[in-house]
């Protein structure tokens, strides 16, 4: 697979709200709008579709299909990717797989979600039988076990992952497209003294679930070229990993999928963590920064903190971090909330970041997470490298 | 000392039973708690799936009692939760590692917060569910 055989020739992205007032497929048609307007294509140039996994759309069998219908969009491609906050990452990976094998050329990637407003989901999976009955409360229960683990066996430095948490708010409050209650700056104080959710793990750990809606339109190089498109991205690095130790009764939930997808994703980019330009990981909660620089060789296995203590993570500082807000500073969007992740790195190297442009702009790196395993850490994990114009 | 919730007074959901986890279920009815176990490669797993985690094969998976005994591989103090548990925090959810070598999620009752840490020697308490199954919590076993 030649990942850089494709370009993203365009991105947008909603307003992330809290309830939605607009339909799902009305954000579709928002993004798809904006992305036509953007690039000059024309609606029957699309011939593939790719959409993330949605709240919304988990009572439909048909997700993918119905959301092109909606749109009236004739395709050669059409599919859902169902691996949750990864899918957004992981549709623009699939995008290139398609394109690259001659199924479409033009792919809308499209990740829109209204779980708030409309959630259909109705998870068949461990959860009935050996975690609820316990008055688990998925996600946050799950990073409490975990951050519990961390913490006995390196220590939770709270002041660092309070850093992490100042520096993306800071990020939210110059993104005017960020959830407008979460557009307040925080300070360290702030962090370490709110509440408890899943003890360690506080409010301000965690992501606020929101409705929204973004997007990719991705085609050929050689389409992109005939159409002068003179800013483009393209992806150099993939690598994605789901159940990283499934063979065996009992892991280490600090070591997580990222550290073989990130290995795979920087070898086949021909770059090192020390030559990231910005860094936009996916950030369901706090902790999960810290861990994922750690699986990716930014600093060593359970060093995190003093590498966080070390960098200056604003957009103006050594490694740019979710200069967006990220999930947890601007909302989340449901199931489609990696796109706020993936589009950010993508605006930062068309150079559209505003008041939050990053100076260096040769490359990006964006990941994903998704899923939650039966007391491990996540079930999926994907790592993208992106560079401006190939 | 401070004693958290023991959740005894919540009315649970009764869990599903899946083609291939009844005998788990089903044991729990006589307070026995049973475990797949892989004979190709000597090991237990948890939670009960449909094939071996170690080779993919069902052949070789066979149902073994276990004594229940363990120590925590971690905890969380839930502060916040979803019905039928809200208003009966702060409770523990912890993960315990069996004798046998796997994980198994569960409370942890009776344990005043000073008592928890990692590495804590529990054994099950069994809860009666409606239905005459019962659900395996664990108390330290002290």
């Amino acid at each position: 697979m030649a990942l850089h055989h494709s370009a993203i020739v365009g991105y947008a992205e909603t307003k992330i709200v809290p309830k939605s007032e607009i339909d799902v497929w009305e954000l579709g048609a928002e993004v798809l709008e904006a992305l036509l307007d953007r690039t000059g294509f024309e609606k029957g140039e699309i011939d593939g579709l790719i959409l993330s996994s949605s709240m919304t759309g988990a009572g439909n069998n048909f997700w993918s299909q119905t959301m092109a219908d909606q749109l009236a969009l004739e395709l050669g491609f059409c599919q859902t990717v169902d691996i949750g906050g990864c899918s957004p990452v992981a549709a623009l990976a699939r995008a290139t797989a398609a394109i690259d094998a001659g199924f479409c050329e033009t792919v809308l990637c499209l990740y829109a979600d209204t779980a708030v407003a409309e959630n259909n989901g109705r998870p068949r999976s461990y959860g009935g039988e050996w975690t609820n009955p316990f008055g688990y409360l998925g996600a946050p229960a799950a990073f409490g076990l975990l951050s519990r683990w961390y913490d006995e066996k390196f220590g939770l430095d709270h002041p660092a992952l309070a850093k992490l948490a100042v520096a993306q708010r800071e990020h939210a409050v110059l993104n005017d497209l960020a959830c407008e209650k979460l557009r307040k700056r925080i300070t360290a104080e702030d962090y370490l003294s709110s509440r408890m959710i899943n003890d360690p793990v506080r409010l301000l750990d965690s992501v606020m679930p929101c409705d929204g809606a973004s997007g990719l339109l991705v085609t050929s190089r050689k389409r992109a070229e005939q159409r002068g498109l003179d800013k483009i991205v393209v992806p150099i690095g993939y690598g994605e990993r789901t159940n990283i130790g499934a063979d065996k009764a009992i892991v280490d939930p600090t070591i997580t999928g990222h550290r073989v997808a990130g290995e795979k994703a920087f070898a086949q980019a021909g770059l090192k963590p020390a030559d990231i330009a910005s860094f936009h990981p996916y950030d369901d909660f706090i902790i999960a920064i810290m861990m994922q620089l750690e699986m990716l060789g930014f600093c060593k296995h359970g060093q995190g903190a003093g590498f966080v203590h070390e960098t200056d993570f604003l957009f103006t500082g050594d490694l740019p971090l979710n200069t967006g807000g990220g999930q947890i500073s601007a909302g989340q969007a449901g199931l489609a909330g990696g796109g706020t992740n993936l589009v950010e790195g993508v605006r930062q190297l068309f150079g559209e970041g505003g008041a939050r442009q990053v100076k260096d702009t040769r490359n990006a790196l964006v990941t994903g997470i998704g899923g939650i395993p039966y007391g491990r850490n996540w079930n999926s994990s994907v790592v993208m490298i992106l560079t401006p114009n190939g | 000392m401070t004693e958290l919730n023991d959740t005894l007074s919540v009315e649970r959901a009764l869990p599903p039973m899946r083609s291939f986890s009844a005998p788990f279920w089903e044991a729990t009815r006589e307070k026995r708690l049973m475990l797949q176990y892989d004979r190709a490669v000597d090991a237990y797993q948890f939670y009960p799936r449909p094939a071996s985690i170690y080779t993919g094969r069902r052949r070789d998976l066979e149902w073994r009692e276990v004594s229940g005994k363990g120590e925590v591989f971690s905890y969380t103090i839930a502060r916040r939760a979803r019905p039928p548990f809200r208003d009966h925090e702060p409770f523990f959810i912890a993960m315990v590692t069996l004798d046998e070598g796997v994980n198994l999620m569960s409370n942890v009752i009776r344990c005043p917060l000073e008592e928890m840490r990692v590495g804590l020697r529990v054994r099950p308490w069994w809860l009666a569910l409606s239905d005459g199954r019962h659900l395996p919590l664990f108390e330290p076993d002290r």
